[in-house]
């Protein structure tokens, strides 16, 4: 199962994802999705986000890339990827100074 | 209603100050997330699904038209225009950010409220019935009581880490609309044979994923002892409520396990020790923290006669507010102002702070600067005179306000749901949204009668639904929303939890699946005076399960 690092960024507490660049970001499209073999590479982002202390919540999601979507196996995720459905909100946004990377 | 003294003023503005250093030291990195988490939740700062949240208590769904401002000011300024009234009386903010939550608690601080006790494992902020002080069955106010609860809860240090959290209900009339029944203890006003004015005590009440119908286990204390006794159950609970296990650590699950006979006998011997020591009241503290609530400076208006039926003729949608979303008040001439917080559509408990603002405006022009907060989700005015009613009704219909749904059934308590919560597991409000607009023709509305739905989107079941006349569960299996249907609940004096009839239906089935229980219920009703609830108990479950799954 293909796996993505996801999280709420501390001064905002916006759901953000981790990229492939090692930065925190708010588009799921562009979250690094680790394969299975990749655990490794996981933790040790895991790890290095903890030190950063600034994304809290910091969760592992099954997903799966269909026709080159990222798609998120639990809908509580698909919803925290776009905000609230009903009535349909902005997701929050991360302010200029909450930008995190590892 | 009540006023901060010295020491209240003091407290709230320590723990301002204490809370915007933690936050200092959070931001800076001095304080790791494990060590700042349990003191942004003392503080009712939570991480929900997408941002932070912050509950702030209303204590006993009481506030002033100052207050309501206020909350309007911070909807406006930190958040996004709006907040959600919660089954707690309390409000949630869905947006702030951190580093404006300490402003916000200052802001807070200035009209005299809080966040405190809105979340942990200590005594939650007490509720009670929206109508206390005005109702005209009340045998007494319970306010006064609420207040003094609150006062030997707030940091209560030996109930600070208990088991688990704990919630208390009061309410001052024989018919509840508090759901006492259903809180970890429940207070009911009682008289005795001398005719004095007691409380009965019901503990081991609860919903979740246990829901119990709280027993009695003392008939009458009398108010001077009330603390006493309600410190004896908090002390036989903080010793013996299982702390090994979450899900089995509310006192409800005690009560069960040990019995009630069994917990009542340690109950008894606290009390028998503490019993006329310092928790005593004294009778000129009990009449200090009367006076808070005495009574307002009402007008001599004499009878007023509405004629409903002729309202409804004129203005039918008047005629449906008078009918539905006024209540029978204490003083003649008076009524209590229902507004409806749940518009066909909308999200049931929301408010705009334009919204806000105009019922602040309201209540301090026509309720004598009384406001009270629902579990039902919806906002009173509580002492409107009847000569100013069609007045207040003009101003709620341009506030967009003026919903004459209160107790039918788009009058809906609805959970926050996936749509926030980060608990649950199915959305709420969009099924809420749904049947509203199933049902919304007034005369549909009519022709069912009073009928309470209640969503919760898990089993948590914030949105109480295992006491709706038709509870409605959201569940997540395979990736997929389901809605488990539950018949037969009730909140009130006559508490009953709803039992499931059979398996879940897609979000999108819902409505369909309510629009054939309603619709049997209004096939075998005796008459229109039979309501939902009282045909379910003579019929049982049998023609609503036929309804909803066939006789196969």
């Amino acid at each position: 199962m293909s796996k993505i690092l996801t999280g709420n960024e501390l001064l905002s507490g916006a759901t953000v994802y981790l990229d492939g660049h090692g930065n925190w970001v708010e588009d799921l499209q562009i979250a690094r999705v680790f394969a299975k073999d990749e655990s490794e590479a996981l933790d040790a982002a895991l790890a290095a986000t903890k030190a950063t202390g600034r994304v809290i919540s910091l969760e592992i999601e099954d997903v799966e890339v269909r026709g080159g979507l990222v798609y998120p196996h639990r809908i509580r995720e698909r919803i925290r990827a776009e905000g609230p459905t009903a009535p349909r909100f902005d997701r929050q946004h991360l302010d200029e100074d909450s930008h995190v990377s590892i | 209603m009540y006023r901060y003294d010295e020491f209240d003023a003091a407290f709230v503005n320590e723990r301002v100050a204490q809370f915007s250093d933690q936050v200092r030291r959070r931001i800076s990195g001095e304080l790791t997330e494990d060590q700042f988490r349990p003191l942004r939740l003392m503080n009712g700062l939570y991480l929900q699904l997408h941002a932070y949240m912050l509950r702030v208590a209303v204590p006993y769904g009481t506030l002033n038209s100052r207050q309501m401002r206020m909350l309007a000011h911070i909807a406006r300024k930190y958040d996004r225009g709006y907040g959600h009234f919660t089954t707690r009386q309390n409000i949630q903010y869905n947006w702030p950010k951190l580093r404006d939550v300490p402003a916000i608690l200052a802001d807070l601080a200035s009209v005299e409220m809080h966040a405190i006790q809105t979340s942990g494992n200590c005594i939650r902020n007490v509720t009670t019935d929206q109508f206390a002080g005005a109702a005209a069955d009340e045998i007494i106010d319970p306010r006064p009581v609420a207040e003094i609860i609150r006062q030997w809860s707030s940091l209560h240090p030996e109930f600070t880490f208990l088991p688990r959290k704990f919630k208390i209900a009061i309410t001052g009339a024989p018919n509840d609309r508090a759901a006492v029944k259903f809180h970890d203890i429940g207070l009911m006003a009682q008289t005795n044979g001398s005719g004095e004015i007691g409380w009965a005590v019901y503990v081991g009440g609860g919903l979740g994923r246990t829901p119990m119908i709280a027993k009695l286990i003392n008939g009458f204390v009398p108010h001077e002892h009330l603390l006493a006794y309600l410190e004896s159950i908090l002390r036989v609970y903080n010793r013996y409520g299982r702390r090994d296990n979450k899900y089995k650590a509310r006192i409800k699950i005690l009560v069960h396990e040990e019995g009630l006979e069994n917990i009542k006998g340690q109950v008894e011997e606290e009390f028998a020790h503490i019993r006329g020591g310092v928790l005593t009241l004294p009778q000129e503290e009990l009449d200090r923290i009367n006076t808070y609530f005495a009574q307002p400076a009402y007008k001599d208006i004499g009878v007023v006669d509405i004629d409903i039926e002729r309202e409804k003729i004129i203005d039918s949608a008047y005629g449906r507010f008078l009918e539905n979303n006024t209540f029978p008040h204490a003083r003649q001439g008076y009524t209590s102002v229902t507004i409806s917080l749940k518009p066909i559509g909308g999200a049931p408990g929301d408010a705009t702070a334009d919204q806000m603002d105009v019922v602040a405006d309201l209540a301090e022009k026509y309720s004598f600067d009384e406001l009270r907060v629902s579990h039902e989700q919806n906002l009173v005015l509580p002492h409107v005179a009847l000569t100013d009613l069609r007045a207040v009704y003009d101003a709620l219909v341009e506030a967009e306000l003026a919903d004459a749904n209160a107790g039918e059934i788009t009058d809906m308590i609805t959970c926050p749901g996936l749509d926030y919560c980060a608990l649950a597991n199915a959305r709420s409000i969009p099924i809420a949204q749904d049947i509203s607009q199933r049902f919304a023709s007034p005369e549909r509305q009519k022709e069912i009668g009073k009928l309470k739905i209640k969503i919760s989107g898990c089993i948590n079941a914030c949105g109480h639904h295992h006491v709706g006349h038709i509870g409605i569960l959201g569940v997540e299996k395979k990736g997929t929303e389901l809605y488990q249907i539950t018949v037969g609940g009730d909140g009130s004096e006559d508490a009953a939890v709803g039992k499931i009839l059979g398996p879940g239906f897609v979000a999108e089935d819902v409505p369909d699946a309510i629009e054939k229980l309603v619709d049997a219920y209004i096939e075998k009703r005796e008459s229109a005076d039979e309501t939902f609830i009282a045909a379910y108990r003579r019929l049982g479950d049998a023609p609503f399960k036929e309804a909803l799954y066939g006789n196969g």
